[in-house]
């Protein structure tokens, strides 16, 4: 049962929404929480004892955590009180770690041991040396990636006294299960949703208004636009040895586009769900592709993991003894602007190494991290020459043309790193982009092979129309418009006529039925 | 805290230290000006400012600022 299936926007949904709204308040967390493990088990069966076990794990961590304050708060007027709590911190980290231990023990041998013992048994084999690691036959709960986070993420918080420990597991379990957002995300934080996911707020016009609205323009963007990419995407990056470097161009082009189509898309579907319960979840997308700089990029892009990594290891590693005292020498060495730079060098590689590992077990995901890494660094460094350059030469930074080539450039960094992303290994990666640059023809566009890639003339025409849209709100959201609100102010019927066309548009130009196979959420699988 | 503001004014001028109280939230203090930022204060105020300090309610605002180096300080007493 996917987010775009008949199943859960006719049936499961509205089945949810009523019993809901039947239900007294106090009581209305416990159908979200049952609905999300039904969810949860429907897409992954057995393997739901993951989660439990996740969900448990993180629960006795917190109380654990907080009997530790308890007793050192019992203990404020001993004589030997620093030395309590010294002992006390140290126990805290022990059990901190205890709990990202078992948590990342879990997603690292589910998603990543077969991948690390493919790669030591093959050095071992080019050592002459007998390859002793097995293949482990494993199944990977859907969400995994995600909710593992947001387990780190509510010990952290709960670790840093940032908030205090919940003691009722239910919460807990909501936070971690709430079925809009178990598959692809956001990722949440415990702070700002678990307690609006427990309050079971009636629904209301306005949220069930703005929710379906919400969830029809994903529904456009992954139905009409992603889906009817996935063709030829899949024949241009399983078969790329057939085609010339355009054809392997277009392919990396449309890969983006269906990738932001198909991931933005389910995310709109997943806020809109929350929404008409009166759960507000966190942006994951602003505009990403009008971003000026790679750093901009991914505050723009997959917000939340951008900022789970931020937070959770990009701070606390910059702050880590070592690497400030690094940092205050190269201050005193390079500067204020490179000083800075360099002590974030060791947090950045950690931070990109994590964010290509993260998305999957192979080696073209760890090259689209360290892509970035350097990328980023890169722009962090040369960032003062840029300016004086700027300033030289009397260009304005925001100047309408600065702006133009800016993101022209960032287009064909993000299309570069897509097509290692998408593609069949690292070498396959490789090879396209040499393809693109070494089999230049532009004969695809005369001899009609185009119209053999998987797209008739009417699907390009669609999707080229469907970008078109997708620009234009765009450009509406960067203006800082709602457009839902100001829909919601027009006059009844010209409102009504809107609403109609929307959802026929989705009806009527969506890939599905007949002729056209159903395409899972691609980041379902990371 | 006059100190706090020199060193605030020093790494970014273009932010009204004394009314803004969002300079985490809106992004008015990127990552590397927040790195300098803990750094300059350690030195200023010899305090020590650890991965746990480092929320945004204790950076928001200036005044914010201020009352997180008075506790290290307090605590390293």
């Amino acid at each position: 049962m996917q987010y775009n299936s008949l199943l859960y926007l006719l049936v499961f949904l509205p089945v949810v929404l009523l019993l809901y709204q039947l239900l007294p308040q106090r009581h209305r967390w416990k159908i979200l929480l049952g609905a999300s493990y039904v969810f949860f088990f429907l897409l992954s069966r057995k393997l739901i004892v993951y989660l439990l076990l996740s969900t448990v794990c993180m629960h006795y961590i917190g109380l654990w955590l907080e009997r530790c304050d308890r007793v050192l708060a019992g203990q404020k007027d001993a004589q030997n009180y620093h030395a309590l709590k010294t002992a006390a911190d140290r126990k805290r980290r022990r059990i901190l770690w205890l709990g990202i231990l078992w948590q990342l023990g879990t997603l690292l041998l589910l998603k990543y041991f077969n991948f690390f013992s493919h790669n030591a048994d093959a050095l071992l084999a080019k050592l002459s040396l007998p390859a002793f690691l097995p293949t482990l036959k494993m199944a990977v709960p859907v969400g995994i990636s995600f909710f593992t986070l947001q387990a780190i993420s509510y010990m952290v918080d709960v670790y840093k006294k940032k908030m205090p420990t919940d003691e009722n597991l239910g919460r807990l379990a909501l936070y971690m299960a709430f079925f809009p957002a178990i598959m692809e995300g956001p990722i949440c934080r415990y702070g700002e949703t678990a307690m609006s996911l427990y309050e079971g707020k009636p629904l209301t016009y306005q949220n069930m208004s703005f929710g379906i609205q919400r969830m029809i323009w994903g529904l456009f963007k992954k139905v009409v636009l992603a889906d009817r990419l996935s063709p030829l995407v899949v024949l241009i990056f399983t078969k790329y040895t057939q085609y010339s470097g355009v054809t392997v161009l277009l392919g990396a082009i449309c890969y983006t586009l269906q990738l932001y189509a198909d991931f933005s898309g389910c995310i709109d579907i997943s806020i809109g769900a929350a929404e008409m319960f009166g759960v507000r979840l966190p942006e994951n997308f602003r505009q990403p592709f009008f971003s000026r700089t790679a750093s901009e990029f991914w505050r723009r892009w997959h917000i939340t993991l951008g900022a789970w990594f931020k937070d959770y290891i990009f701070y606390p590693l910059s702050l880590t003894k070592g690497i400030k005292r690094l940092g205050k020498k190269a201050r005193l060495k390079f500067g204020r602007h490179i000083g800075p730079v360099v002590q974030t060098i060791i947090p950045l590689l950690a931070v990109w190494l994590s964010n290509g590992v993260w998305h999957g077990a192979g080696w073209n995901y760890i090259f689209f991290g360290l892509y970035y890494f350097v990328l980023i660094l890169t722009g962090n460094l040369l960032e003062p020459l840029l300016a004086k350059t700027y300033t030289t030469l009397h260009v304005n930074r925001n100047g309408v043309f600065l702006r133009v080539v800016q993101t022209l450039k960032m287009a064909v960094i993000i299309v570069t790193g897509e097509l290692f992303f998408n593609a069949h290994g690292l070498k396959a990666g490789f090879l396209m982009l040499r393809s693109i640059f070494t089999n230049f023809s532009l004969t695809v566009f005369r001899d009609g092979s185009l119209l053999q890639l998987g797209l008739s003339a009417k699907d390009f025409a669609v999707v080229f129309i469907g970008c078109l849209i997708m620009l234009a709100v765009s450009i509406i959201h960067e203006k800082g418009v709602h457009i839902r609100q100001s829909v919601a102010q027009w006059h009844t019927v010209p409102r009504w006529c809107f609403y109609y066309a929307a959802i026929l548009l989705v009806l009527i130009f969506g890939a599905y039925g007949s002729g056209y196979t159903p395409v899972d959420p691609l980041y379902a699988n990371f | 805290m006059n100190q706090l503001l020199e060193i605030l004014e020093d790494i970014n001028p273009d932010n009204d230290y004394l009314a803004e109280t969002k300079l985490i939230d809106r992004g008015l203090l990127d990552s590397l000006s927040l790195l300098t930022l803990v750094s300059e204060m350690e030195d200023a105020f010899d305090v020590e400012i650890t991965p746990t300090d480092l929320i945004p309610a204790n950076f928001n605002s200036a005044v914010a600022m201020w009352s997180m180096i008075q506790r290290l300080q307090a605590e390293n007493k």
